[in-house]
């Protein structure tokens, strides 16, 4: 299916969508009928009391390896572990005031749905189960001080018989407080701030329940976008799936106009990915999602939002990303040895763990790393942090505090990098290495060019890179790639000539510096016939005259050779070469060139119209370019 | 007409003559000799290179014959211009090559190409070919594409008794084609140039037949160990031949080659067997020296063993 058909479909599928939505909210008996009332989600935030940041930073690691299936906690300020326990985790840890949450397998044959478990947070010791009946399916579940906010599907036989509920659980004994019925059956996971629980129904509507009854308070309608991701975070809480909606008055209604929406400016290599899309049960176990992800906190205003400092992070496997949200300049990346299993932001760094142990946290808006700690021989399969506000300071080697990292050699060493994973992400970072400005740029994009192992769509990259900077202070690196050549004797491959004689000609006038270099590849005979046509090129563009005599040793070696029958291009460039930089001493030369017969036909034919085309108006020339012509045909045919 | 485009070919080649004049600039990567480390030992090799070319001189060919072959050289008829090429080869004679240098520096076809560089060797082999065009136009193909084309250079320029053709034969021992590396290390062997060993050496390394022979002339004693040395880690057949020619020359002290024979003996192998029969088989029958006897006596084990 094209592109175009998708789109039409898409726009259909959203057009019968705002029908529906807007059909429901206007019908009398519809159970949306107070959505997008802003009077109504400004009365519930104002319910809202989130708690203030604790002084806790732990991150609750699930473990696999020797030790077998564990769960466990690490405190990242004493660097320690707190406590582990043995445990399988098939849902993610949700973590409240003094209880963790997560799923865990159902126990024994037949037995039916997820079993959530509750964890004392001092100890790790279970304090309760909750097994779902066969015919109920866990949507979805969050936590805070007051209670463990479940929501459940009840399969029925079809769609209408199917429904959903919010149950509210007493954390610490897992009694049910309240339940509520939700309007429908198509329910996604929920997310509680301050007392609040937002649970997304239908796809574009957003539930609003008191925490501590169950009631309804109001209802958020999306009308731009599906709402598959509510999320509360200490500065507001939040819905959207391809963007970020602040929930508030001015997004009651889900406009992307609203000031409250936002999207951040990504590269083409990113998984525009905000937050876990809850309406699907598999994105609530620990997965690829969680090592391949945007993390962002948001600076809020009243209504208004933005991306706090202006910037997001990409979790992209073993790599981080720091770029300006608006501009979507890159401003920072880290490459780590291993995967990072799991990332956070906790509002002042960006904290991972990664697979083989390593606990670490990185300056969001500088990438300097400001943590660092090891879990030795632990082989680490998810995380969960519980480090809000954690923000390391201390400086020194026992934190692993260090300064920024290195756009230029970071980006370098993710192209270098032998992990086949990332062919996109590798492209990126050559691009992103071009718009480096200085001469270490420059040079790297040269060592890149000189690896072996590079995807030709990633030469291709590099050479477009090296040549679009324009470099001029940088000749001589060009030169000094220039003069490698190759040599059998000493295991020497040849330079990617051409590419670097694009870079060259790229300078204009500036490059004319580099033309022995470039006389010097003409001359050898593994220059390749393109090679040597970029030669010619970039001589015409940097005006080196010098190199005058090597081009007609090049013209006149190679015009009768059949070997340039096919593809002409090098010897025609050669001699524009000559026409552009040489006299009247070239043009005799080339003038027998194009009267010779044993020359490359097509070659003879662009040197009649060439050279009639740039003779200053010499009848005599004319003349012999046309002489040059006849004879150009009439050889031709004799020859074929 | 004709003779109207092969004056303009000679004229444009003459007026153009300083395009592969600067060929011959050296390249980067040649590491050799100044040309005035020329080794006194020359002096008679010289001496009748410069009779040979003052015989060449005599053996002029008549103008006219040269115009003609020229004007054959330069024709449309391809059979006709190699033909004319082998004669101005075969012809010995002191202006044979500049002909044969004017259609190279004009460009020909690879056929043209290919037979006036295999007369300008067999020129440069009667010790005739001292004109500097002659020089100018096979360091530019030296650079040819075409690598049956840069190996005919080379032969031809490995005739030329002018240290500035070494920079380019060291240059084309690191070449793509085992062919061109074959021609330049022999060239730069029969010229002795001792320079060329470390390249030679990095060849062997790599397990390149193409530099055994050249290494084997070439080495001094102090280079045998470092070569045996190489055993295992280098096709046995490079190793066996670059021994056993060392063997065979004549410079070489009986006590080392007794070594070297026993190295060969010790590597096992057709190549290794072949080395020493080829030994035996070099020194005369009347020659009794102890390592023909060695040789001899390892051979026979060999022979036993099996």
């Amino acid at each position: 299916m094209s592109a175009d058909i998708r789109g039409a479909w898409r726009r259909l599928a959203l057009l019968a969508m705002l029908g529906t939505v807007t059909a429901l909210s206007a019908c009398a008996t519809s159970p949306y009928k107070r959505a997008g009332n802003p009077g109504e989600i400004a009365s519930a935030l104002a319910r809202s009391r989130p708690a203030p940041a604790g002084a806790r930073s732990l991150v609750f690691l699930v473990l696999g390896g020797a030790g077998g299936a564990r769960i466990a906690a690490y405190d990242l300020a004493a660097s320690r572990l707190v406590w582990t326990q043995p445990g399988e985790v098939t849902t993610r840890i949700a973590v409240g005031a003094d209880v963790l949450v997560h799923g865990s397998a159902p126990v024994g044959p037949g037995a039916g749905g997820a079993v959530i478990v509750a964890r004392d947070i001092g100890n790790g010791a279970v304090l309760w189960q909750k097994p779902l009946a066969a015919d109920e399916r866990l949507a979805g579940y969050d936590i805070d001080a007051s209670a463990v906010y479940l929501v459940v599907q009840k399969v029925g036989a079809s769609k209408r018989e199917t429904s959903g509920s919010v149950i509210a659980l007493e954390p610490r004994a897992g009694k049910e407080r309240w339940r509520h019925v939700l309007p429908t059956g198509r329910v996604a996971g929920p997310a509680v701030r301050g007392g609040l629980v937002a649970v997304p129904v239908d796809s574009q509507y957003v539930i609003l329940l008191d925490g501590a009854t169950g009631g309804e308070l109001a209802q958020a309608m999306s009308t731009a976008e599906a709402a598959t991701f509510v999320r509360g975070l200490p500065e507001g809480m939040f819905f959207g799936s391809r963007g970020v909606f602040l929930l508030s008055p001015a997004t009651a209604r889900g406009s992307r106009q609203a000031p409250g929406y936002l999207l951040a400016q990504l590269p083409p290599f990113v998984r525009p990915f905000y937050w876990y899309d809850l309406y699907r049960p598999e994105q609530q176990q620990y997965s690829a999602i969680d090592r391949n992800h945007i993390l962002w906190r948001v600076a809020v205003e009243g209504d208004r939002a933005r991306f706090r400092d202006d910037t997001v992070v990409v979790h992209d496997y073993r790599f981080l990303f720091g770029f300006d949200a608006t501009s979507g300049a890159l401003r920072w990346a880290y490459s780590h040895p291993s995967d990072a299993v799991a990332s956070t932001d906790t509002g002042s760094v960006i904290a991972f763990v990664s697979a083989d142990g390593d606990v670490a946290a990185l300056d969001r808006v500088t990438g300097a790393r400001r943590y660092q700690a090891r879990l030795p021989g632990e082989v680490v399969r998810a995380a969960t942090f519980d480090a809000e506000g954690f923000s390391p300071t201390l400086a020194g080697a026992e934190t692993g505090a260090g300064a920024a990292p290195d756009v230029v050699a970071t980006l370098g060493a993710i192209v270098a990098d032998p992990d086949r994973r990332f062919p996109d992400l590798k492209l990126f970072a050559i691009e992103e290495i071009g718009r480096q400005p200085g001469r270490e740029a420059t040079g790297k994009l040269l060592d890149i060019l000189g690896e072996r192992g590079l995807t030709p769509l990633a030469v291709q990259k590099t050479s477009e890179a090296l040549a679009a900077r324009r470099d001029t202070q940088s000749a001589d690196l060009l030169a000094a790639a220039l003069r490698m050549h190759a040599d059998y004797a000493e295991g020497r491959t040849a330079p990617p000539v051409d590419f670097l004689a694009k870079a060259v000609g790229a300078l204009g006038p500036s490059g004319r510096s580099v033309t022995p270099e470039l006389v010097a590849q003409l001359r050898l005979p593994e220059t390749p016939t393109p090679a040597a046509a970029q030669i010619a090129r970039a001589m015409i563009a940097t005006g080196a005259e010098e190199g005058l005599p090597a081009l007609r040793d090049f013209l006149t070696m190679y015009r009768a050779d059949p070997a340039h029958d096919a593809d002409p291009s090098a010897l025609i460039a050669a001699a524009e070469a000559l026409i552009k930089l040489g006299g009247a001493a070239e043009r005799r030369l080339l003038l027998f060139v194009a009267e010779e017969p044993h020359t490359v036909a097509a070659l003879r034919v662009h040197l009649v119209r060439a050279l009639g085309e740039t003779d200053p108006g010499a009848p005599a020339a004319k003349t012999a370019a046309t002489r040059a012509a006849s004879a150009t045909s009439t050889t031709t045919s004799t020859s074929n | 007409m004709l003779v109207n485009r092969v004056g303009l070919a000679i004229a444009t080649a003459l007026a153009l003559s300083a395009g592969a004049a600067s060929a011959a600039e050296p390249t980067p990567a040649a590491d050799t000799k100044p040309a005035a480390q020329a080794k006194p030992a020359k002096a008679s090799k010289a001496a009748k290179a410069k009779t040979a070319a003052a015989d060449g001189d005599k053996r002029a060919l008549a103008s006219a014959r040269v115009d003609g072959l020229r004007a054959a050289l330069f024709g449309e008829d391809d059979a006709a211009a190699v033909a004319a090429a082998r004669e101005l080869g075969a012809s010995g004679a002191g202006n044979a090559a500049e002909p044969l240098a004017e259609l190279l520096a004009a460009g020909a076809a690879p056929s043209r190409a290919e037979a006036s560089l295999d007369a300008l060797a067999k020129l440069g082999g009667g010790g005739v070919l001292t004109a500097p065009r002659a020089f100018e136009v096979l360091d530019l193909y030296a650079g040819h594409r075409a690598p049956e084309l840069r190996q005919r250079a080379i032969k031809a320029l490995g005739t030329i008794k002018d240290p500035r053709v070494v920079p380019t034969l060291m240059a084309r021992l690191g070449d793509a084609a085992p062919g061109v590396r074959a021609a330049a290390g022999e060239a730069l062997a029969a010229r002795k140039e001792s320079a060329a060993k470390p390249r030679l050496f990095a060849l062997i390394k790599r397990g390149d037949m193409s530099a055994a022979s050249p290494m084997a002339a070439l080495a001094t004693p102090d280079m045998i160990p470092q070569i045996a040395e190489l055993a295992g880690s280098v096709d046995d057949g490079v190793l066996a031949t670059t021994l056993g020619e060392y063997a065979q020359r004549d410079d070489v002290p009986d006590r080392l080659r007794v070594d070297v024979v026993r190295t060969l003996s010790g590597m096992g192998g057709a190549a290794a067997t072949t080395a020493l029969v080829e030994y035996i088989a070099s020194v005369p029958s009347k020659d009794d020296r102890p390592s023909k006897r060695e040789a001899q006596k390892l051979l026979d084990t060999r022979e036993a063993a099996k």
